[in-house]
């Protein structure tokens, strides 16, 4: 009896010594393993932006600091106007912070990186706006901060705009009517007005994608001879390209030519027509000449794109809020150079 | 019931703790981070989050999952666009929005409880079908423009606090209610702790699972309201990927994708960490690419605490 309550004790107390260090080992993780997470994770991004500040930082303290928020920079496009930007900004000792969502469509996530550029009272904002119209209520707080806003590449809806008092400073961006009217006399010329097209269409109800269609409707219109045969979008991805002109190529196996409203679209199709075996017998016309897109050219498997200046639009784009900073006018509306980009224009240079 | 409260109140503890050293380190980094602008920032930046992660809760707690939530948030959108551009007061507008996410929730339900489907599967499905009859219905564009008092509900500043935190408050105070007060909450943890014991000791299942799912699905619709009013626009394009933003500030928040475990105030935690993240490495100047990896850190941490405690206990 004796030897059994004392079995009992001494269980118990072990028991209880296992739970004390227990729920002591169980304080101690639910406490730091976050906390030490968040802070692992805080440091690795204090790090990165550390490493990232630009030199102008600390050389021109007084010239203060501008932001220009992008659609996203996974595009060599935008990568290119941020490369322009930052130029600019070098030059006038500007502090420039470049950001983007993670996806270009993410309206909301550009509208929160806006409200939080506002917050560290940068002292003009450029942007591309991921939504002509959704962008306007951000636009509408920065505004009111009196912030200087700079649009490039895409137009802001400019009736929203008007509703809700917006102030733009400027538009800097390319023609893209001109563009795809380029594009579609380019067409007419290379097929002598005869031709069966395709038409790869971008994110339905973005004004540049749309501008560039009309032009290169409008273009095609005069000749009887041209077709629109199958026009679809294909959201302005390189994947999508491949699978929607791939089954626009089992529907109308007579297609001939193929206008895509961005060169990843087209580069997407360039493959999709390789996959048939049909390289050279379909002339595919991009936009926006990336590098990808001139060696197609250059090696016949594009047959022309058009070349926009995303580099001189981040320049100049930063150099209007320069302009607008300092309380000088600037125009409206500048726009950047458009020009076609085919096999005899390459071999020029 | 399957919930441990002293755990699960160490552990939501834990996470708040998380949340306090994230603002102190944020706060010691930047100047802009501790303003009262910034800060009713970010909750009204969290809000969307945080009101889909409440219904998350509802659905993971059950046992399930719901990866429906960004296309049916997208649907009830442009539903709720159609019908203010049709003439609609703001209140049937709104309840039509309600509804018809409603609906797609009542349809995951059923989907799972009747026809045997795991929620993972059922839940893909709907994620396709609603951004389709998303897409289908705006015909690929958004549709924009709504008049003022509409937009009240995202513009709106009573008392100087953002319209959308008060309504995600007000979603959480009406479902810690169901949850934590009522029959059916109580139901979900028992089904999502062991779903057979449940039905063996008379828990109407199928009745509360489909429940979850309502309630899940219905909070996107009520995120929908909110996110139209902020872009004064319904894309069907709209909260692709809020999924996978909700089950992570959930999963933060303590709540166990095994079912049975967590709270919604771990779920408002979670998704309060999220935003003061993104917000804080926008203020530092850390690009979007280095944000997602610093999230996905945060995520596997939090849920490397809960697998650890879990072994222990």
């Amino acid at each position: 009896m004796v030897w059994r309550r004392s079995a009992r004790t001494i269980r118990k107390r072990e028991a209880s010594t296992r739970s004390r260090r227990f729920e002591r080992r169980l304080t101690r993780r639910t406490f730091f393993l976050p906390v030490g997470t968040v802070l692992i994770a805080v440091a690795l991004g204090g790090v990165h932006a550390a490493c990232n500040r630009p030199a102008t930082d600390a050389g021109t303290p007084g010239r203060g600091r501008i932001a220009f928020v992008m659609k996203t920079l996974n595009h060599p496009f935008f990568l290119d106007m941020k490369r322009g930007a930052e130029e600019a900004a070098n030059r006038l000792g500007l502090d420039l912070v470049v950001q983007a969502a993670e996806r270009e469509l993410d309206v909301e996530k550009q509208t929160q990186i806006i409200e939080n550029l506002i917050q560290t009272g940068v002292k003009a904002l450029c942007v591309t706006p991921s939504g002509s119209k959704e962008v306007v209520s951000v636009l509408a707080k920065a505004t009111r901060a009196g912030i200087p806003i700079v649009i490039a590449d895409t137009r802001v809806d400019p009736d929203a705009a008007a509703a809700a008092n917006v102030k733009l400073g400027t538009f800097v961006g390319s023609d893209n009517y001109e563009g795809g009217r380029l594009a579609g006399e380019f067409l007419l010329q290379s097929t002598d007005g005869r031709a069966r097209v395709a038409i790869l269409e971008g994110i339905p109800g973005h004004e540049t994608g749309d501008s560039r269609l009309r032009g290169f409707r409008d273009a095609v219109a005069r000749a009887p001879g041209v077709t629109i045969v199958a026009s679809q979008p294909a959201n302005w991805e390189r994947d999508q390209g491949f699978t929607v002109f791939q089954n626009m190529l089992q529907a109308h196996p007579d297609i001939d030519a193929l206008f895509a409203a961005n060169d990843l679209m087209a580069l997407g199709a360039v493959e999709a027509i390789a996959a048939t075996n049909r390289t050279g017998k379909v002339r595919v016309i991009g936009f926006d000449a990336l590098d990808d897109a001139r060696a197609a050219i250059e090696a016949g498997r594009m047959a022309a794109s058009v070349a926009q200046s995303p580099r001189d639009m981040g320049r100049l784009a930063v150099e209007s809020a320069d302009r607008l900073i300092r309380g000088e006018t600037v125009p409206a509306d500048q726009t950047v150079p458009i020009v076609l980009v085919t096999k005899t224009s390459t071999e020029g240079r | 019931m399957a919930r441990a409260p002293d755990g699960t109140s160490a552990r939501q503890f834990g996470t708040l703790i998380g949340l306090l050293c994230l603002g102190c380190v944020l706060w010691i980094l930047t100047p802009h981070f501790l303003t009262v602008p910034n800060l009713l920032n970010v909750l009204e930046q969290s809000a969307i989050n945080a009101i889909v992660a409440a219904g998350m809760t509802f659905a993971i707690i059950s046992g399930g999952i719901d990866l429906s939530v960004g296309s049916v948030l997208a649907f009830s959108g442009v539903v709720l666009a159609s019908a203010l551009q049709a003439g609609a007061g703001v209140p049937l507008a709104v309840t039509l929005a309600l509804a018809s996410a409603a609906a797609c929730g009542l349809l995951n339900g059923l989907v799972v409880t009747r026809g045997n489907l795991p929620p993972f599967i059922a839940t893909l499905g709907m994620m396709s079908i609603a951004r389709g009859l998303a897409l289908i219905w705006a015909e690929g564009r958004p549709i924009s423009g709504f008049d003022e008092t509409f937009r009240l509900i995202a513009t709106a500043r009573p008392l100087g606090v953002p319209a959308p935190v008060l309504i995600t408050l007000l979603v959480y105070g009406v479902a810690h209610v169901a949850l934590a007060h009522s029959v059916f909450g109580r139901s979900i943890y028992a089904i999502g702790g062991n779903e057979e014991a449940s039905r063996l000791s008379g828990v109407p299942v199928r009745l509360h699972k489909t429940g979850a799912y309502v309630v899940c699905s219905s909070t996107s619709g009520v995120a929908a309201v909110v996110l139209t009013a902020r872009l004064n626009s319904a894309q069907p394009t709209a909260g692709i990927m809020y999924e996978l933003d909700a089950i992570a500030a959930t999963v933060i928040g303590g709540t166990s994708l095994f079912g049975g475990e967590g709270t919604l105030v771990g779920a408002l935690i979670g998704a309060l960490i999220m935003g003061v993240l993104r917000n804080g490495l926008n203020l530092l100047n850390v690009s979007s690419f280095v944000q997602q990896l610093v999230i996905g850190v945060v995520i596997i941490g939090a849920v490397l605490i809960d697998t650890s405690l879990k072994r222990r206990r």
